[in-house]
């Protein structure tokens, strides 16, 4: 008794002040003057910046993502370590020095900066910039989860296709994508819902040009300096947009029905 | 025809066999869980590579470590049945049953068509639109065999093909999968840890112990000359081997074993032979018998089992050297006041030894 006591004693503690917060972003507006902020051209421009960039991150993380994955979860090589650290580094590392990381590779002198400038691009404080921050800090997400997915895929049913004249390739369209896609759309929704809320990386390698770099995360950053109303109200939208991706992919996700050995609904045992 | 020889070394084990078998023929390989025989079906099936070894069906050469060859497993025409199945979830009955001919290239409707025939042969057509998830153990067996054999292979894999099924439906299954194998033109081998399928099963038999056949052969030759401890164990017979060093006129044999010598029946010849002594054959005695036994060895008794445990007899395990089973009557163990620990005499006839190369 005492035990269950002090285990909801503790959790209420932690939603208390996971939620407070939360609830007061929503309590801060009324939500016709919320619905008129939105409606501001700054708000919907920032708000269109984000879904556009958040969007081509992601899909730039998935075609890049999924062979990685696909790597990562099929084949053994020298060095898997180092390259399973690298995808999974942008995680934990400050958005901060991501950012730094890209300005100074991408920047007029950095690495890959110079030979960009000598074909006359540069790429820093673009909105090109923020998608490329978006992938940098937002990738891990996708593979990691992907490649848990096809994994797990892999060790039960690649063998079989295998014997069954499926070339590697093959196996893979027909097999296992179709077999881990629960796991792949979950890890794009995980991207995607962190490419949205990226702020570090951002300002410091795309800065904050409104129409051109300012996402929803800058705009609340700036709003809060000169209109707190408007930057609470960006800041609900960006809590609106999280809270439904987290908890549709609750939703979505079913326990896979496979189809356990000798164990099925006509047999009793 | 498959011929294939296969070392492998993982951690502490090693595999290192021979296996043959005839086009058309089934071999079985039984023995213990972590004797190899997943890993045997896994080498043959292009799964795992071996260390050493070649692995040819017909003309064709899917592995020889000398010759640098190595087919992948998509490239071998090999059926191959898992323990657990592993039917693809997302896809239908008959997609299932259809994937290894349309990765070839078969189109759609073809694909189809041998998949509902292949069904059909097994008799469950009627579950072509259902998915792995609702069909029963036995149905999914069925529709795995069918998937495997649609394709034609040269070789069929079949990793313990009924151990996953209840008691009842493995009795139906048993006869249907018999029926099936006897009209394959494929070499099947057929690996369990279950005697009974190994006899019901096996043309040729071989025996796999701790990652080595032990004694392979025909049905008939292998349980009426065991060879091997495991078949010895599963007839109830003790199992010797030693060296003929003379023969009587009296059709007497003398053999020198590693526990000393024994008299024998003549096998008819000289060499080294296996010698076999039914627990039948084997009388107890608390002193050293004066007797016909020309055979006798001292030791504790070390268990008593009623064999079978509501009959009149039992069994009786020696710490002999070598170690002995008898079997003799209740009656006897009263008389002779047996228990676990008591050291006595076991002794048999020369005539209740039978020997053989």
């Amino acid at each position: 008794m005492l035990w269950e006591i002090g285990v909801l004693a503790a959790v209420a503690v932690l939603l208390v002040f996971l939620g407070l917060p939360l609830l007061s972003l929503l309590l801060r507006v009324p939500p016709a003057e919320l619905w008129a902020r939105l409606l501001a051209p700054a708000s919907l421009t920032a708000l269109r910046l984000s879904l556009v960039t958040s969007l081509a991150a992601t899909v730039a993380i998935a075609a890049l993502g999924v062979p990685a994955a696909y790597l990562l979860a099929t084949r053994r090589f020298p060095g898997k370590r180092v390259v399973e650290v690298l995808l999974e580094l942008p995680m934990v590392l400050p958005p901060t020095v991501a950012g730094v990381g890209l300005l100074l590779a991408f920047g007029r002198a950095g690495l890959a900066g110079k030979a960009l400038a000598a074909l006359g691009l540069s790429i820093p404080f673009t909105t090109l910039a923020v998608v490329l921050a978006q992938v940098f800090v937002a990738c891990p997400f996708f593979v990691s989860a992907a490649t848990a997915g096809l994994r797990e895929v892999e060790a039960r049913y690649a063998d079989a296709a295998a014997t069954l004249r499926a070339t590697p390739g093959y196996a893979f369209r027909r097999v296992l994508l179709p077999l881990a896609l629960p796991s792949v759309l979950a890890g794009g929704a995980m991207s995607w819902a962190r490419a949205l809320g990226e702020f570090g990386a951002t300002i410091m390698f795309a800065g904050n040009l409104p129409g051109r770099t300012q996402t929803l995360p800058l705009a609340v950053y700036i709003g809060f300096q000169t209109d707190l109303q408007s930057a609470v109200a960006l800041a609900v939208i960006l809590l609106i947009l999280s809270f439904t991706v987290l908890l549709g992919l609750r939703l979505a996700h079913r326990p896979p029905r496979l189809p356990w050995v000798g164990r099925a609904p006509g047999d009793a045992r | 025809m498959l011929r294939a020889t296969l070392a492998k070394r993982r951690g502490g084990f090693a595999l290192d066999v021979a296996v043959e078998a005839p086009a058309g023929g089934t071999l079985v390989v039984v023995g213990e869980s972590g004797a190899g025989k997943t890993t045997l079906l896994r080498l043959l099936a292009g799964l795992d590579r071996p260390d050493a070894g070649r692995v040819a069906v017909g003309e064709r050469v899917y592995f020889d470590a000398a010759a640098g060859i190595e087919a992948p497993a998509w490239e071998r025409e090999v059926g191959y049945v898992a323990q657990d199945y592993a039917l693809f979830p997302h896809l239908t009955v008959r997609e299932n049953v259809a994937f290894g001919l349309r990765a070839r290239g078969v189109p759609r409707h073809d694909a189809r068509a041998s998949a509902d025939a292949a069904l059909d042969r097994l008799g469950v057509a009627d579950l072509a639109l259902r998915r792995p998830a609702e069909l029963s153990g036995g149905q999914q067996q069925r529709v795995a065999l069918a998937r495997a054999a649609v394709t034609e292979p040269r070789l069929l894999l079949l990793d313990e093909p009924l151990s996953a099924l209840d008691l009842g439906t493995r009795q139906v299954v048993r006869g249907e999968l018999r029926a099936l194998l006897s009209e394959l033109s494929a070499a099947t081998v057929f690996v369990t840890h279950s005697p009974l399928d190994a006899t019901v099963f096996g043309d040729s038999i071989a025996v796999i112990e701790n990652g080595r056949l032990t004694q392979v052969g025909a049905r008939d030759d292998l349980l009426r000359h065991p060879r091997s401890a495991y078949v010895a164990t599963l007839l109830g017979v003790n199992l010797l081997q030693g060296t003929v060093v003379s023969r009587d006129a009296g059709g007497v044999a003398h053999v020198r074993t590693a526990d000393g010598m024994l008299a024998v029946a003549d096998p008819g010849a000289d060499g080294p032979v296996y010698l076999t002594v039914n627990p039948q054959e084997i009388t107890l005695y608390s002193a050293p018998p004066a007797g016909s036994a020309q055979n006798v060895f001292r030791g504790p008794v070390i268990e008593i089992v009623p064999e079978p445990p509501a009959g009149d007899r039992v069994r009786v395990a020696l710490g002999t050297s070598p170690p002995l089973v008898a079997e003799i009557t209740r009656q006897a163990v009263a008389g002779l006041g047996l228990r676990e620990g008591m050291p006595v005499y076991a002794g048999f006839k020369a005539t209740g030894v039978k020997a053989y190369h």
